[in-house]
């Protein structure tokens, strides 16, 4: 996983729950799993993956190639389950304001920005914390507890 | 400065003297719920029993994590799909190999019921659980969050989570509740006042005056529905009533802890619930008492009051699916079965239910003591889901329209 990357942008609004989410955003978009390629980031609104802890739809965004999803917020779970998985999750206040869909942002998870190519607005986040980086980086929590076992060992 | 319950559990957990808001924390796990769809093939090819075989032989050893502390329910029975008999039976498996404590049968039902009904849940203790809904525990004074998948493997493996401790709201509880007036009510009132991004992966702790006459099953409705909230726990003081339960459920020792008085909040609410009404208004054409939220042996008991004498609307369905065969039996054993079939309403198996599956067809409505009206969760996505206690369900049901209870309870 690289800590900077860009990507090509699919917006979508509020309350996305993870029922809708399956299939990659089946619910919402049925069509968007023929349209999305890998390096896309999806940037949503607020409580994005509320509901239900069921993993098929996480993993339907990660099998897709998406390699980010911004969003004003997302449910802990949701969170959790992707960046375990491998994919970068990030909550960015007021993210949906500076983009359109199909704008090209840049993304730097540890310094903590997100830049929009196509207008020049940026946002600020949260840096990933050590210990994400590090899961994020070996491509999801599986692959970096068998790692670090087998080092201790 | 001192800290809330939940940071006190975390720093108890992560081995440190003190935490704050935001501290990423490493935390030991005391108890981790597992139901058995996490077991069959539909989140990953293998499995939960064979993700976790596979790390284990990539770490190079046999024995996972304390299979002591691993409780594991079936929350569909019969299982109604091929795919989720496999899950059940691997579920089986990981049982009998590890030792993990299984329920089923007339044990069994809704997995977060049973979890409280046979004593695995404590003040003090930090649990998670591989389901959205395992918030509901904090209703006795415990941290409890649910889980995805992934980390569900990574637990059983390791016993540990890593977690960004949340901040706290604080919400008082104070006046004389009603006696119209069940946690369903209180909570579906204080989400309202959230709003849409109310408490999102923040702490919701309750106290005040009007604590004491909340009701363990009360409370625990309340607390599952912080996830509807957002937010990552919530989180009841574990006062004497709280003790008092757990005492009759459960021999094993615990530490109650209790939030200093002066911890830190991000906000403070305050509700009095001598204001509070029954959450009303439309026609409908289903009636569903059920699920982790609301259908334990107290809501039985004010469904029943309610129906007794009465029939369920002929343009309703009324669906009765109580929380798990503990609290079936003892309706059972009050007569209240009697008093469902009388009215006509469809009393059902214990287990999730039509919480899950499709039984709304296009453009139907629904009042559900349930949690969740997302669009399509019990069928179509053109049918309608309205969120109530317990006793707005049943009254409507009789009425077949969405009406305030108040006038149907016997006085």
């Amino acid at each position: 996983m690289k800590k900077k990357f860009t990507g090509r942008v699919w917006k979508f609004g509020d309350c996305i729950d993870s029922g809708n989410i399956k299939g990659v955003m089946e619910g919402i978009d049925p069509e968007f799993h023929a349209k999305v390629r890998p390096g896309d980031v999806i940037v949503a609104g607020i409580n994005f993956g509320m509901g239900s802890s069921a993993e098929e739809a996480p993993r339907s965004l990660r099998d897709a190639g998406i390699a980010a999803i911004l969003a004003e917020s997302i449910s802990n779970i949701y969170l959790r389950t992707l960046i375990n998985l491998g994919l970068p999750a990030i909550e960015c206040a007021g993210i949906s304001a500076i983009v359109a869909e199909g704008d090209e942002l840049e993304v730097d998870l540890e310094s903590g920005g997100v830049r929009n190519l196509t207008n020049g607005n940026a946002r600020a986040f949260a840096p990933f914390s050590d210990h994400a980086i590090a899961i994020l980086e070996k491509g999801g929590l599986i692959p970096y507890l068998k790692s670090s076992f087998a080092k201790d060992r | 400065m001192g800290m809330t319950i939940t940071e006190k559990i975390c720093a108890r957990s992560a081995g440190k003297d003190r935490v704050r808001p935001g501290d990423m924390i490493d935390a030991e796990i005391d108890k981790l719920y597992i139901k058995d769809l996490r077991f069959s093939k539909a989140e990953d090819p293998k499995g939960l029993y064979g993700l976790f075989k596979e790390i284990l032989k990539d770490m190079g050893i046999h024995k996972a994590w304390d299979p002591d502390k691993v409780i594991i329910n079936l929350d569909e029975q019969p299982a109604r799909s091929t795919r989720r008999l496999e899950g059940q039976e691997s579920a089986k498996q990981f049982s009998r190999e590890h030792g993990a404590t299984l329920y089923q049968g007339y044990d069994g039902g809704i997995g977060h019921n049973v979890m409280v009904e046979k004593g695995h849940v404590k003040p003090g203790e930090f649990i998670v659980g591989a389901d959205s809904h395992s918030c509901t525990y904090g209703a006795l004074g415990c941290f409890a969050t649910g889980i995805g998948f992934t980390e569900t493997a990574g637990v059983l493996a390791t016993g540990r989570i890593w977690l960004q401790v949340p901040p706290a709201v604080y919400v008082e509880l104070a006046g004389k509740r009603p006696a119209w007036i069940w946690g369903k009510d209180i909570v579906l009132r204080i989400m309202a006042d959230f709003g849409a991004n109310g408490a999102v992966n923040k702490t919701i702790e309750y106290g005040g005056s009007a604590v004491a006459d909340i009701s363990i099953e009360s409370r625990l409705s309340m607390c599952n529905m912080a996830v509807e909230s957002l937010a990552l726990n919530a989180v009841f003081p574990p006062d004497e009533r709280a003790i008092a339960y757990v005492r009759q459920v459960s021999d094993a020792p615990f530490t109650p802890v209790e939030s200093d008085p002066d911890a830190e909040y991000e906000s403070r609410l305050r509700f009095d619930l001598s204001d509070m009404e029954p959450f009303v208004a439309a026609p409908i054409n289903q009636a569903f008492i059920g699920t982790c939220s609301n259908s334990r042996i107290e809501d039985l008991r004010v469904a029943a009051n309610i129906l007794k004498g009465k029939t369920v609307h002929p343009g309703v369905r009324m669906i009765v699916t109580p929380a798990s065969y503990g609290a079936y039996f003892q309706a059972r054993e009050e007569g209240l079965l009697q008093i469902f079939e009388k009215s006509k309403a469809l009393l059902t198996a214990s287990e999730c239910g039509i919480c899950t599956r499709p039984s709304l067809a296009t453009g139907e409505v629904c009042i559900s003591s349930g949690n969740r009206n997302f669009s399509g969760r019990m069928g179509h996505r053109e049918a309608q889901i309205f969120l109530g206690s317990p006793a707005t369900v049943a009254a409507s049901a009789v009425a077949g329209e969405i009406v305030d209870p108040r006038e149907f309870l016997p006085s």
